[in-house]
């Protein structure tokens, strides 16, 4: 792997174009010393549950990256059915789905979007699966106890 | 095996494979209200525990675990650490313990008194167990270690009891480290509080035992992390006595030099001060010619300014290669061990993996052999098996042999030599170089042959340093501040390779006909990376000519 400074040029560019291009209601920002590391903040999609929250992942580049996934979890507690009590995310393009093609932007849009759209039938967090199957409306209102929004 | 010295564990459930997010200590600074801690990795204990929890793993002990107290079940942690070296060993049961009563905002404060009270000066991995557990219980809010604060209200005066009681903050100390480091951001700028500040800084003074100035440094060090908070250290004067510290970077006493390292790498790194001269820019080295591979490191290890001497602060087990590799004949290289906790030294091919936040590094793997003193241990492939050497103590110095025709090592401690081992010949033959990892707080330097060694084996041998070469500006570590402002500045062609960005885009896919990527990201790829098609044929195109195909892999 050719490197500069240490750093694939790869995480370079994706570096400067999230700084330079960000994404609506996403922010990625590296680590003052550690480039393979970022913070990240997603705000709660509209329409959905989680609108009004704005939670905290942090994203961390493997060494295999690109041809491996980065490494992402919720550092903000969430009642979600993909995602558990440790911030650990059940997303396929994080696992076998993952196509070096994908970037940290397309990874942080699908996790935008696991927001707007549980999936209680690939769960994670078992639990809150099971509740959100059968009762919606009681999950969301988990939800929003997390979020100390009622 | 480093921090995942608890070993990985058996994991049933889908979800928890290869992809969980892993931690990476945050060094960030604005804005975040948490920072990331190993919390997650599959191999890491908190992962078995809490699966544990749930039902199977009831034994006898059981009873006996959930009935000791807060402080028996700490050091009772400290002594299984020591044994933990099995890849399926399940965490010890204190450690599952602790952990559960870390859960309650009271538990928390409770172990960390706990650890405060009871873990010893003199045990070598008593700072990293303070790290271990620390990670291993739930995440304190800011009103839980305000809490811890109110109990042991730290400040100027309180640091004064340092003089007679270090062990306590040595501990205190270290837990402020840690608190920071997991919470760096928003959050420690809260937890720095005034009070807070003038305790650590009061502490930087040579008259306190040195562990606990060391320790004070590197939570200051930890806080620093965070942007506001790193204003406010600088405004407190704290260079000054980071200079004074600094001097004892060549001390012959080994505690000094682990304060000294630590100051004269936070002014280099965390906090330079104008006017100083960077350690790098006032450094000869011209007779050096093999130092440790600034380029070839897990990203939180602390290479000295001269590329010989590295310690690791972080959670993670960091690791680190030489620039030079030995193909054929007999070599030596020598290890002054500057801390007695474990690091795991010896040699490793390039194919050696590091993966720090997993706990694996040098002898971990089968393409890498390592001596680990403290645990007294050899490593190889994973596995461990005791050697009768020994503990290693601060000062010692290890020796590293390879006789590449007779295909053995040897090993020695302060001069005495012990049995060949050959295991790692079974994979590899040549292109070793000498490298290390390092568990929390470790410290050790390298000796390529530079300076004269303690104790050159009686056989023929050659040095490294007689025989490398590095370009004048392959000698420079530099500072991480300056290594992040040259990245920022590179730009890159629009016609590379969209998966690395390096490479020219010269490939093109069979049958999907997508291209835009390089003939080596191509090969590294069994499907299409835009529209996931099984690849049957990459096709190299000519540079000249984009439409004249050169070359056919299958």
């Amino acid at each position: 792997m050719s490197t500069s400074a240490g750093l694939p040029r790869r995480i370079l560019k994706e570096t400067q174009r999230l700084m330079a291009e960000p994404v609506a209601g996403i922010s990625a920002i590296p680590a003052e010393d550690n480039a393979r590391y970022f913070h990240v903040e997603i705000t709660g999609p509209k329409d959905s549950p989680f609108e009004g929250g704005i939670f905290k992942l942090e994203l961390f580049l493997p060494e295999e990256y690109p041809m491996a996934a980065p490494k992402v979890r919720f550092v903000t507690k969430i009642y979600h059915p993909n995602i558990d009590k440790l911030g650990r995310i059940c997303l396929d393009i994080l696992k076998d789905k993952w196509s070096p093609a994908l970037q940290i932007r397309t990874v942080l849009l699908s996790i935008q979007a696991l927001l707007s759209a549980p999936n209680p039938d690939d769960p994670l967090a078992n639990d809150v699966a099971e509740q959100w199957k059968v009762n919606e409306l009681a999950a969301i209102n988990k939800v929003l106890t997390v979020l100390d929004m009622i | 095996m480093g921090n995942s010295c608890f070993g990985k564990r058996r994991r049933t459930d889908h979800a928890y494979g290869p992809q969980v997010p892993q931690n990476v200590n945050s060094r960030g600074e604005e804005a975040q209200l948490w920072s990331p801690v190993p919390r997650l990795y599959p191999d890491r204990p908190h992962n078995g525990i809490v699966m544990l929890r749930g039902s199977h793993m009831f034994t006898c002990d059981m009873n006996y675990i959930w009935n000791m107290d807060v402080e028996s079940l700490v050091l009772l942690t400290l002594k299984e650490i020591r044994r933990l070296v099995d890849n399926n060993q399940e965490p010890p049961l204190s450690i599952i313990r602790l952990n559960e009563i870390g859960e309650s905002e009271s538990g928390w404060v409770q172990v960390v008194q706990a650890m405060i009270s009871t873990i010893p000066m003199d045990d070598p991995l008593g700072p990293a167990v303070i790290a271990l557990l620390l990670d291993e219980c739930p995440l304190p809010t800011v009103e839980t270690v305000e809490k811890l604060y109110d109990i042991l209200k730290p400040s100027a005066e309180l640091a004064q009891e340092a003089l007679h009681l270090p062990a306590k903050h040595r501990n205190f100390t270290c837990i402020l480290g840690c608190v920071a480091g997991i919470l760096a951001g928003l959050k420690s700028v809260e937890l720095l509080k005034d009070s807070v500040l003038e305790y650590l800084l009061t502490l930087l003074d040579p008259k306190f035992a040195q562990e606990v100035v060391l320790f004070a440094l590197v939570a200051l060090e930890k806080f620093a992390q965070t942007g506001e908070n790193k204003a406010t250290i600088r405004k407190s004067g704290i260079q000054e006595k980071l200079m004074e510290l600094e001097k004892y970077q060549d001390s012959s006493l080994t505690k000094f030099r682990e304060v000294g390292f630590c100051a004269q790498w936070c002014l280099d790194n965390t906090l330079p001060i104008d006017g100083r001269t960077l350690t790098f820019e006032g450094l000869s080295m011209e007779k050096c010619n093999v130092i440790l591979n600034d380029h070839d490191v897990s990203e939180y290890l602390k290479i000295s300014a001269d590329g010989l001497e590295a310690r690791s602060d972080a959670l993670s087990f960091e690791s680190v290669r030489s620039t030079f590799c030995v193909d054929e004949g007999t070599w030596y290289y020598e290890v002054l061990v500057l801390t007695d906790g474990v690091m795991q030294i010896g040699w490793a091919t390039k194919q050696s993996k590091f993966l720090n936040h997993e706990g694996v590094g040098i002898g971990d793997d089968e393409y890498s052999f390592s001596y680990d003193g403290c645990r007294q241990l050899y490593w190889y492939n994973a596995k461990s098996r005791p050697h009768d050497h020994p503990q290693w103590k601060p000062g010692d110095i290890i020796g590293f042999l390879i006789d590449l025709e007779k295909k053995q090592m040897v090993f020695s401690r302060n001069g005495i030599s012990f049995p060949p081992v050959n295991d790692v010949f079974q994979s590899v033959c040549s292109g070793f170089f000498a490298a290390a990892s390092f568990m929390s707080f470790q410290q050790c330097r390298f000796n390529f042959g530079m300076t004269p060694f303690k104790f050159p084996p009686k056989v023929p041998f050659k040095k490294f340093n007689d025989y490398a070469f590095l370009p004048p500006e392959k000698k420079i570590i530099l500072p991480r501040f300056q290594k992040m402002k040259l990245l920022s500045s590179m730009s890159i062609s629009e016609s590379s390779c969209s998966i690395c960005c390096d490479m020219d885009a010269n490939a093109k896919l069979v049958p999907c006909n997508h291209g835009g990527l390089c003939m080596d990201c191509a090969v590294q790829v069994e499907q299409c990376p835009l529209c996931r098609v099984k690849i049957s044929k990459r096709i190299q195109l000519s540079p000249a000519d984009p439409g004249l195909y050169q070359d056919e892999i299958g």
